[in-house]
């Protein structure tokens, strides 16, 4: 008995380059005007951060008696606090330091989340050392580690980094646990395991990729936390030393003078709610556009 | 023909919450070099757990014994290193669910590539060159174009194909598939056989086959492997089996399948009951509460596997006679 080779159905036209998956992800969350929107002010903060020397009209430490406490003119678009120092630069370079320990805590909450809660999901006897671990840290107030650590070494950024990332490790913690737990049954961690393949290998090259989609959600919805968990402490006094300018710090020496001067709260304040909405939108569009349970169109 | 897989006396217990499942029970088999042995039984008589236990793929709750003897060295009591050595190398898989057994985010290439790094050091272009010739191997059009695509972009009987590609990767000495082409529609499937058989031709692979599919076995199998609730009940080359089944268990199963000439008369036959589960090895024929030829023997004695009236062994008390039409064929 013979039995024609059954000639293979090529999956729809041509296909050009394959397309990631991710790219067509970004492309759903263009498609979604609120997270579009969302994303154009990301970039746009972000570039402003990254190039604050070029786009400041004054440096920030620049100090002018004759135009102290200014209200919003063609010279000084957001005004002049009491010092005569012009608040658009200021917003621009805080807006620099909030993106600085934003993005730096959230990437050291990954660095140790991830891995433990890799671990966590694939060893189970080690799920509930790690669990209770972060329970644990879960359980202490972020203000009283941040004060506890400023008072120990001394307030600065990286103290504020550094406790805005112990914050944030539990739930990086539980993401992955999660998504490890339900990775590791699926069938082609089975079909690796039955390959020959090694622990390290089934972790790094087959449930740690499958996992990105879930980290980047928390990664969006954790670096507005972070920018807020930094203005906090810097209106704290924990933070950013003066005279380096933060949106938190900014608030914080704006508050005395908030019947005189409106401004220099309203500016700092709307740069630190426009931020964090427009990355929490971000993060909701990336969501709906990565999430495994939607229909893939 | 020379043995290159023997299992003896392999038993598997599971211990679950309701009590220890005995799912395997003193299976005993060889599988030849180069040959398609297909094992073959209904859902839950243990064909896939034999499969797993061969490299030791079961879970923790899972108590294994008995020997699994391969070019000299028993498998069971190795360390899981010298498995893992093993496994993808020597003994392959192919599993059922070609839909989900690729990684959604790697490429086909890299994945095909992962296998041949592992356990042969290729890397880069030689490592893509090789995983364009078994794409080729397994009858994938344009095969360079294909490694740069990821599993959603590929059909599931292309899917299924790459999954050989893999398993044969390595020319592994042993490939098990397990149902390799159950979730597959009739045309997909004969492809995925013929590919089956290329590679036994091409690598001389041997081929366990485990299945429900009488109709693959017909296609492809050499000799055939009969188990129920977890013991082997029969044991015999393709032709013998389908001409003097002697087990009324596998006549039962031959019966099953659809015939048009015989659906005229009386329709489908069907085997009463299920298969049990049993928590021990009883002393007694475990297909016993099932079989119209059972009696008071069959339900109090264990029977064992010897040879039968149509030269083949089978464990039965009381084996179907040979036809009298065949035996003088």
């Amino acid at each position: 008995m013979t039995l024609e080779l059954v000639p293979v159905k090529e999956t729809g036209p041509a296909a050009p380059a394959p397309p990631g998956s991710r790219r067509r992800a970004l492309r759903r969350v263009l498609r979604n005007p609120l997270a579009a929107l969302g994303l154009v002010i990301v970039v746009v903060a972000l570039l402003a951060a990254a190039l604050a020397n070029l786009v400041t009209p004054f440096p920030y430490d620049r100090t002018d008696f004759s135009a102290a406490l200014q209200p919003p003119s063609p010279a000084h678009w957001f005004g002049t606090d009491e010092l005569g120092r012009d608040q658009f630069s200021r917003v621009i370079f805080g807006l620099r330091a909030s993106v600085e320990v934003g993005v730096m805590s959230v990437a050291l909450s990954l660095v140790v989340g991830v891995p433990l809660g890799l671990l966590a999901g694939f060893y189970g006897w080690l799920d509930p050392v790690v669990s209770r671990l972060t329970d644990t840290l879960l359980a202490f107030p972020f203000l009283v580690l941040a004060v506890g650590l400023a008072a120990i070494v001394g307030p600065s950024l990286t103290i504020a980094t550094i406790a805005i990332a112990a914050a944030q490790i539990p739930a990086v913690v539980r993401v992955t646990r999660s998504e490890t737990l339900h990775l590791r049954e699926m069938d082609y961690v089975a079909a690796a395991i039955a390959d020959g393949a090694s622990d390290a290998v089934l972790l790094g090259r087959h449930i740690l990729p499958n996992a990105v989609n879930a980290l980047i959600v928390q990664a969006t919805v954790a670096v507005p936390a972070a920018i807020i968990g930094e203005s906090v402490l810097s209106f704290l006094g924990l933070g950013v030393r003066p005279p380096t300018p933060s949106l938190g710090i900014m608030l914080a020496s704006a508050q005395p003078l908030f019947r005189d001067g409106p401004w220099l709260v309203v500016f700092p304040g709307v740069a630190i709610v426009l931020l964090t909405l427009a990355m929490n939108l971000v993060g909701d569009g990336l969501r709906d556009a990565l999430d495994p349970r939607e229909v893939r169109r | 023909m020379s043995k290159l897989l023997t299992v003896d006396s392999l038993t598997v217990r599971f211990s679950t919450e309701d009590g220890t499942v005995l799912a395997v029970d003193g299976a005993s088999f060889a599988v030849a070099e180069r040959e398609v042995l297909a094992l073959v039984g209904e859902s839950g008589c243990g064909k896939s757990v034999t499969a797993l236990a061969l490299t030791g793929l079961l879970p923790g709750t899972a108590a294994v014994s008995g020997s699994v003897h391969m070019g000299g060295q028993n498998l069971r009591g190795l360390p899981e290193a010298r498995l893992r050595a093993i496994r993808g190398r020597d003994i392959a898989y192919v599993f059922q669910e070609p839909m989900t057994s690729l990684n959604p985010v790697l490429t086909v290439g890299r994945q095909i590539g992962e296998v041949l790094r592992r356990h042969q050091r290729l890397s880069g272009a030689a490592a893509k060159r090789r995983a364009a010739e078994l794409l080729e191997l397994v009858g994938i059009p344009l095969p360079v174009r294909r490694l740069s695509e990821y599993p959603h972009q590929l059909s599931g009987g292309m899917r299924q194909r790459v999954m050989i590609a893999m398993a044969v990767a390595c020319r592994p000495r042993l490939l098990v598939a397990d149902e390799p082409t159950t979730a597959l529609d009739v045309t997909v499937q004969a492809g995925v056989l013929d590919v089956l058989r290329t590679l036994r031709a091409e690598i001389g692979t041997a081929i366990l086959l485990i299945t429900h599919d009488l109709g693959v076995v017909a296609d492809i199998a050499d000799r055939v492997v009969v188990m129920y609730a977890g013991r082997t009940i029969e044991e015999a080359h393709a032709e013998a089996l389908f001409a003097r089944p002697s087990h009324p268990y596998t006549r039962g199963l031959l019966d099953a399948v659809p015939n048009p000439a015989r659906h005229l008369d009386g329709g489908l036959r069907e085997i009463p009951g299920r298969v049990p589960q049993l928590s021990d090895s009883p002393d007694a024929c475990t297909f016993a509460d099932r079989c119209a030829r059972a009696d008071t023997t069959c339900r109090t004695r264990r029977p064992s596997l010897d040879p039968g009236p149509a030269g083949h062994p089978v464990r039965c008390w009381h084996p179907l006679p040979v036809p009298a039409a065949v035996t003088t064929a």
